[in-house]
């Protein structure tokens, strides 16, 4: 998670990028202090573990999507990162999204 | 008329069998406590609910099964690799102890760990439970043998029984047939990747729940088998029969998704003897663009694409080549991306606050959006 963090430096003041994350903890005091301790700069919302499962396919954690600005899913990238160059795999998917590729 | 009475007695014979052979309850609750010891969860609730309904033992029964669910509740997360807290047996876990008290109120075992209980619930953080120090010692044991090279191979084997025994993960497997094909004892060390394989299997069985998600369970299941498949390959390499070698680095290969180090590094090594330069130095860069695997393997996989000299060099000589085989080789893993909702129109969510309330995505209309799914566990 720190890397999405660090990730979204490059985009705070973009009025045409958002990052949004979704727990899908069914300990919500474990999640609150998760979240105070990581205190990340873009909002954090819940989605059940079944709808998680069930409407975007999830069976596994981190799963991140990036949708274009059409509200097109392009990008599906499960798991963690194992090359340490995770804050420019972030800004790849986004900036390729950006020039509408 | 002697026909019959002798299927007569055959079948007293095998019904006092039977009753024989039912484990009794005291004899369940000693299964189930053990097999809990053994870290066998499914099979060990079940042993305790059976013994629970007897009246005479099922404070203490009850009292196994509170304690059972506390751990599952509260102290699994990542005791084993994919393990995570299960909060929805928690209140199992109270309930189980309260139990335990209503059929002996005197019971202070069960009252202390009710208390525990209780205040894992009220607790805003609970730690996980340590790793348990008779466990850490037969692990100990079984790997002094990485170096005592002269030990008797019986040894290994009573170290490798022994902290099996103790918990029935299959990690001591692996590096038991490890140890075996270090010392040239490769059909044992085949033998005994096998029993990992179903060791594996067996413990992600009885843990499922532990696992939370279908991913982390499959990738589990993925994790041992690919971890045998390779250990059984590689043995196979070193006894030189190179059709049976390929066949199993390369199931290694599809269950690790082509991401495990060794097992690139032995398909490398597999290649280079068969002389296939072409795979052997794609394994190599393979094995290389990864992280882990012990420093002297990955000097061994550099200086065998050193020594290769297959392709013509170009300026800035061998380490400037291999950076940008590396690095072209970490960009094509980041652009294999799954497919099941790409191309498709975002579903709606469900989403909610963290206190609850419905959230409202308008804000997120129009723009690029990440859309990370987490969980704190």
């Amino acid at each position: 998670m720190p890397h999405l963090k660090a990730s979204y430096a490059k985009y705070q003041n973009d009025p045409n990028v958002a990052f949004l994350l979704v727990s899908i903890d069914e300990d919500m005091k474990r999640l609150q202090r998760y979240i105070n301790e990581m205190k990340f700069p873009f909002p954090v919302a819940r989605l059940t573990t079944a709808d998680a499962e069930k409407v975007m396919g999830i069976d596994n954690t981190p799963t991140t999507f990036y949708v274009g600005t059409d509200g097109i899913v392009r990008y599906m990238v499960v798991g963690g990162e194992s090359h340490g160059d995770s804050p420019a795999r972030v800004s790849w998917y986004v900036d390729q999204l950006k020039a509408g590729k | 008329m002697h026909r019959s009475l002798l299927i007569v007695g055959a079948i007293a014979t095998a019904a006092a069998g039977a009753i024989a052979q039912t484990p009794s309850p005291r004899e369940q609750l000693a299964r189930g406590q053990a097999l809990w010891e053994q870290r066998l969860a499914k099979s060990a609730i079940a042993a305790l609910e059976i013994a629970a309904r007897d009246n005479v033992i099922a404070a203490e029964a009850h009292e196994a099964l509170g304690r059972l669910y506390t751990y599952k509740g509260w102290l699994q997360d990542n005791v084993m690799p994919g393990w995570h807290d299960e909060p929805s047996v928690r209140a199992k876990a109270i309930a189980e102890l309260k139990a335990s008290i209503a059929a002996d109120p005197t019971r202070a075992s069960a009252q202390e760990a009710l208390r525990t209980a209780e205040g894992y619930a009220a607790a805003d953080a609970v730690d996980p439970a340590p790793p348990r120090p008779e466990i850490r010692a037969l692990d100990q044991r079984l790997q002094s043998f990485q170096t005592k090279t002269d030990a008797a191979i019986a040894e290994i084997l009573a170290a490798l029984e022994a902290r099996a025994k103790a918990q029935a993960d299959p990690a001591p497997y692996f590096v038991a047939a490890q140890i075996l094909i270090d010392r040239g004892e490769y059909d044992r060390a085949i033998a005994i990747a096998a029993q990992g394989a179903a060791a594996s299997d067996k413990f992600i069985d009885e843990n499922l729940s532990a696992y939370m998600l279908p991913g982390k369970s499959q990738g589990s299941y993925a994790r041992g088998r690919g971890q045998a498949a390779d250990l059984t390959g590689w043995a196979l390499f070193l006894k030189k029969d190179y059709a049976g070698a390929t066949a199993k680095l390369e199931e290694a290969e599809r269950l690790s998704q082509g991401a495990d180090f060794a097992n690139q590094f032995h398909l490398g090594e597999l290649a280079r003897t068969q002389n296939d330069t072409a795979q052997a130095r794609e394994h190599y860069l393979n094995a290389l663009s990864l992280a882990g695997g012990p420093a002297p393997l990955r000097q061994r996989a550099t200086q065998a694409l050193d020594a290769m000299q297959i392709a013509p060099v170009a300026a800035g000589g061998f380490e400037a080549w291999l950076e940008s085989q590396l690095a072209r080789r970490r960009e094509e893993r980041k652009t294999a991306v799954l497919k099941s909702l790409i191309d498709r129109p975002l579903p709606k969510l469900a989403l909610t606050t963290v206190d609850g309330r419905p959230y409202d995505t308008s804000s997120l209309r129009g723009k690029v959006l990440l859309l990370n799914f987490f969980a704190s566990w």
